[in-house]
C-alpha cells in the first residue's frame, strides 16, 4: 500500500483541513468549536421557549423545531448558501455560510436536550423553590438548570459528536475542511482509499477522545 | 404538522410579496467600499484554475484576473484592492454570481446566447471546441461512436446539454465538477469524459499517466471562454474588458498565454492563427 | 432583491419528473439502506450484549468505527475507495448497474446500522437479565432465547428512538448527492441549475422532505401506541 501520497500531502491534510491554518478558508476545528458553542448557547434558548408558559413564545419554538427535525442538514446549507446573500444583498463567506446553518440546525437538536433535560429534574424541586421564595427566573438560574446540565451530559456530548461530523458537510459548499483537503489531494492524486482510510481515522481519533471526555465528565458528575 | 406548514406557507408569501427593489447592481461601488474582488473559479480544471503540487490555487485565467482585469478596476475605483478566490463549478457559477457571493467567474465558463440572458460575459479570452477523453485503444474515435456507451460530463455544463438534447442515445452521466468526472472514467465507470478540448488536455497532462489517455474527436461545439459578470453592471462590464482589451493590446495576455500553454509552459498548446485572429477581432484589430 | 419569482418552474418542462424521480430514488435509497442498517443493527446490538468476548469486541470495533467517522467521508470511500479493489468482473456489472447507488446504499446503510445497533443494544440491556436467565433455566440455548423473548420485547420497547435514527436515515440520504447519486436534493439542484429559480426549487424539495418526515413520524407515534408493553417503560437513550 503506496502510502507517500499521506505523508507528502499530511501538513497540508491537518494544518489546512483539520486546523485550519493555510491559504484557504477553512479548518474543520475552526468551524466546529464556535459551531458547538453557539449552537448549545442558541439551544438553550430554543429549549426554554418550549417550556414556557406563554403560547406566543411556545408556539414558534416548536415550530422551529419541527421544522429543523424534518429537514436534512444538506437543504438548509444551501438554503443559506443561495438565498440569504440574494435577501441581504451582501455576499456572505463560505465560513459565515457554513456556521450559520450549523448553528441554527444543531440549535433545534440542543434545544430537545435541554428541554428533556429541564423535564427531568422533579418537580419538587420547583415547588420547593417557590415555597422558598424565589422568582420563576431564580428558580431555573439556580436550581432547575444546575441540575438539568448534569442530567444532559451525555446527550449534550453526543450531540456535540454529531456537530462535529457534520462539519464535513461544509465542504459541499467548498469550505476546506479535512473532507476537502482530502478531495484536493485526491483530485489530483488519484489514491482515494489511503486518502479516505486516513481522513477516516483522523476524525474517529477526535471524536473518540470526545466521548473519552464525555465518560469521564459523567463519572466526575454523577 | 399544519403549524409548520402554515409558517412555510407565510414565509414564502413574504418572499414573493417582498418588493424586488430592481437597482441596477453597481459592483465598482461595492468594490470600492470593500477593497475586496472575489472572483469564483475553478479548483480541478488545469491549467485554467487548479490546485497544484504544492496546494497553491494558480491558473490561466487567475492570472489573467490578477495581472489584466486588477488594475484596470484599480483605475477605476481609484484604490488599490484584494483578490479573493472561491470555487465555482458548472452547476454553482450563476447561482454565486446573481446572489452576490462573487462578482466575476473567471474559470471555464463558455460564453452562449442563452447563458446571456442570465448573466453578461466580458470579451473572449480562450477559444476551444468539444472532445472526448478516452482511454488509450478505446473504440470512441468523436461524437458519432457514442450511442450506448456511457458519456461523464459535468452537471451544468454547455456539453452536458448538447449531449441530453442531440444524442440522447448515449448514456449521459452527470458529476458536480471535473475531478469527480475524471476518476469516474479513470475506475472505468463510463467510457469516455467530455468537455471543452482544452481541459481535456489539461487533465491529462497532469493525470498520474498521462500516456494512458487520448484526447479524441473534432470539435462537436464551439467554446468561446468569457468572464461572466450580474447583469446590467455596465461600468464593471466596462472596466473588465478594457483590462482585457489592454493585455491583447499590449501583448501581456500573450505573455501570460505563453507561461501557461508556450513549448515550456505547464500545457504546451500553440495558439492557431485563426483564433488568433478572433481574439484580435474582438477589439478590433 | 433582484429576483423575479416563477413558481410555475416546479410543474412545467422537466422540474416535475425531476422532482419526481428524485423523491422515488431517495425512497429507494432509504429503504434499501434501512433494511441493511437494521439487519447490521440487531446483529451487534445483541452481540455487544453477549458474554463471548470475540464476537462481543468484533461487534463493539464496529460500532465504534463506523459512527465516530462522518458519513460523507464514508460515501467517498465507497464509491471513490473499494471499487478499485474489486475484481474486475464485479466492478463491470457495478458500473453498468448504477455504482454510485449502491456505493450510497452501502455507505448508509453500514453507517446507520452502527447507529442502530447503539439503540437496540440500550433496549436488550433495559430488559432485566432475570428474563435471559429465566429462559436458559427453562433450557432455550443463547440464541434461542435472544431470538424468542429477548429481541421481540426490545424491538417493542425502542420504537421512539429506531423511529428517531430511521429518520436520521432518510434524511441522511441526501448526503448521497456528492457521489453524483440522483435522488430529491441533487434533483433540487438540478432544477436550480437548469431555470436559475433557487428559491422555488428549494422550497419544493423542502415541503417534500418535511411531509415525508412527518407523515413517518406520526404513522410510528400510533405504531408505538398500538405495539406498547404495559408496565414497561425503559428509559431508551439516544444514539450519537
Amino acid at each position: 500500500m503506496d502510502v507517500s501520497v499521506i505523508t507528502s500531502n499530511f501538513k497540508f491534510l491537518i494544518l489546512q483541513g483539520l486546523i485550519g491554518i493555510g491559504p484557504f478558508i477553512g479548518g474543520t476545528l475552526r468551524l466546529a468549536i464556535p459551531a458547538i458553542l453557539l449552537g448549545f448557547v442558541l439551544g438553550i434558548f430554543v429549549g426554554l421557549a418550549r417550556l414556557a408558559q406563554a403560547p406566543w413564545i411556545r408556539m414558534p419554538a416548536t415550530m422551529y423545531v419541527e421544522f429543523f427535525r424534518g429537514v436534512p442538514l444538506v437543504m438548509v446549507i444551501f438554503w443559506i448558501w443561495f438565498i440569504i446573500p440574494q435577501l441581504l444583498r451582501l455576499p456572505i463567506p463560505e465560513y459565515g455560510v457554513a456556521l450559520t446553518a450549523f448553528v441554527i440546525f444543531e440549535a433545534a437538536y440542543f434545544g430537545e436536550i435541554v428541554r428533556a433535560g429541564v423535564q427531568s429534574v422533579p418537580r419538587g424541586q420547583v415547588e420547593a423553590a417557590t415555597a422558598l421564595g424565589m422568582t420563576g427566573t431564580k428558580t431555573m438560574a439556580y436550581v432547575v438548570l444546575p441540575q438539568a446540565l448534569k442530567n444532559m451530559v451525555p446527550s449534550l456530548v453526543t450531540q456535540m459528536i454529531v456537530l462535529f461530523k457534520d462539519t464535513s458537510l461544509a465542504s459541499i459548499i467548498g469550505y476546506v475542511d479535512l473532507t476537502k483537503a482530502a478531495q484536493i489531494v485526491n483530485n489530483r492524486e488519484i489514491k482515494p482509499f489511503q486518502i479516505y482510510i486516513f481522513i477516516a481515522i483522523v476524525y474517529w481519533l477526535c471524536t473518540y477522545s470526545m466521548s473519552v471526555f464525555a465518560r469521564r465528565l459523567e463519572r466526575r458528575a454523577a | 404538522m399544519e403549524a409548520t406548514f402554515a409558517v412555510l406557507l407565510a414565509l414564502a408569501l413574504a418572499l414573493s410579496s417582498a418588493a424586488p427593489a430592481l437597482a441596477q447592481p453597481d459592483t465598482l461601488e461595492k468594490i470600492k467600499s470593500s477593497g475586496v474582488l472575489t472572483i469564483g473559479t475553478r479548483t480541478g480544471s488545469p491549467p485554467f484554475a487548479y490546485i497544484n503540487k504544492n496546494n497553491e490555487w494558480v491558473g490561466f485565467s487567475i492570472d489573467l484576473v490578477e495581472m489584466l482585469v486588477k488594475p484596470s478596476v484599480e483605475k477605476a475605483v481609484g484604490r488599490s484592492i484584494k483578490i479573493e478566490k472561491k470555487e465555482s463549478t458548472p452547476p454553482t457559477r450563476i447561482p454565486l454570481l446573481t446572489n452576490n457571493s462573487v462578482d466575476l467567474i473567471a474559470g471555464t465558463m463558455t460564453d452562449t446566447p442563452q447563458r446571456r440572458e442570465s448573466v453578461d460575459f466580458s470579451l473572449t479570452f480562450f477559444y476551444t471546441g468539444a472532445q472526448f477523453l478516452v482511454k488509450k485503444g478505446s473504440p470512441i474515435k468523436g461524437i458519432n461512436d457514442i450511442a450506448g456507451k456511457r458519456i461523464a460530463a459535468q452537471q451544468g455544463a454547455t456539453n452536458a446539454k448538447i449531449l441530453r438534447e442531440k444524442y440522447p442515445q448515449a448514456q449521459l452521466r452527470e458529476f458536480p465538477d471535473q475531478p469527480a468526472a475524471f476518476q469516474a472514467l479513470v475506475q472505468g465507470q463510463v467510457d469516455a469524459y467530455t468537455n471543452d478540448g482544452i481541459q481535456l488536455y489539461g487533465l491529462k497532462a497532469k493525470a498520474p499517466n498521462p500516456n494512458d489517455w487520448e484526447v479524441v474527436g473534432d470539435f462537436y461545439s464551439e467554446e468561446p471562454y468569457g468572464m461572466a459578470m450580474r447583469k446590467g453592471d455596465t461600468k464593471f462590464k466596462a472596466a473588465v474588458d478594457a483590462g482585457l482589451k489592454n493585455g491583447f493590446e499590449s501583448g501581456k495576455y500573450f505573455e501570460i498565454y505563453d507561461k501557461w500553454f508556450g513549448p515550456k509552459g505547464e500545457l504546451p498548446y500553440p495558439m492557431t492563427p485563426q483564433v488568433k485572429a478572433y481574439l484580435l477581432k474582438q477589439i478590433g484589430k | 432583491m433582484n429576483y423575479t419569482f416563477k413558481w410555475s418552474v416546479l410543474w412545467t418542462g422537466e422540474s416535475g419528473r425531476w422532482l419526481l424521480q428524485g423523491l422515488l430514488t431517495t425512497l429507494e435509497l432509504s429503504a434499501l439502506a434501512w433494511v441493511l442498517a437494521v439487519a447490521l443493527g440487531i446483529l451487534a446490538g445483541a452481540l455487544r450484549t453477549v458474554r463471548f468476548t470475540p464476537l462481543r469486541w468484533a461487534a463493539t470495533s464496529y460500532v465504534e468505527f463506523f459512527r465516530n467517522v462522518p458519513l460523507l467521508v464514508w460515501m467517498f470511500f465507497w464509491y471513490f475507495g473499494v471499487p478499485p479493489l474489486l475484481p474486475r468482473g464485479i466492478q463491470d456489472w457495478l458500473f453498468n448497474h448504477g455504482a454510485e447507488f449502491w456505493a450510497g446504499m452501502l455507505a448508509l446503510g453500514v453507517y446507520h446500522g452502527a447507529r442502530i445497533s447503539e439503540v437496540i443494544r440500550s433496549g436488550i440491556q433495559s430488559i432485566p437479565r432475570t428474563q435471559f436467565e429465566a429462559s436458559v433455566a427453562m433450557g432455550l440455548t443463547t440464541f434461542q432465547s435472544y431470538r424468542l423473548i429477548i429481541l421481540p420485547v426490545a424491538l417493542r420497547l425502542i420504537v421512539p428512538p429506531a423511529t428517531n435514527e430511521s429518520l436520521n436515515l432518510l434524511k441522511n440520504s441526501s448526503v448521497a448527492l456528492t457521489i453524483s447519486v440522483a435522488e430529491l436534493t441533487f434533483q433540487t439542484r438540478q432544477i436550480e441549475t437548469y431555470t436559475a429559480k433557487a428559491i422555488e426549487a428549494l422550497t419544493a424539495g423542502t415541503l417534500i422532505y418535511l411531509v415525508l418526515c412527518l407523515s413517518i413520524a406520526t404513522i410510528m407515534a400510533k405504531v408505538e401506541r398500538r405495539y406498547a408493553i404495559p408496565g414497561l417503560i425503559a428509559r431508551v437513550g439516544p444514539a450519537a
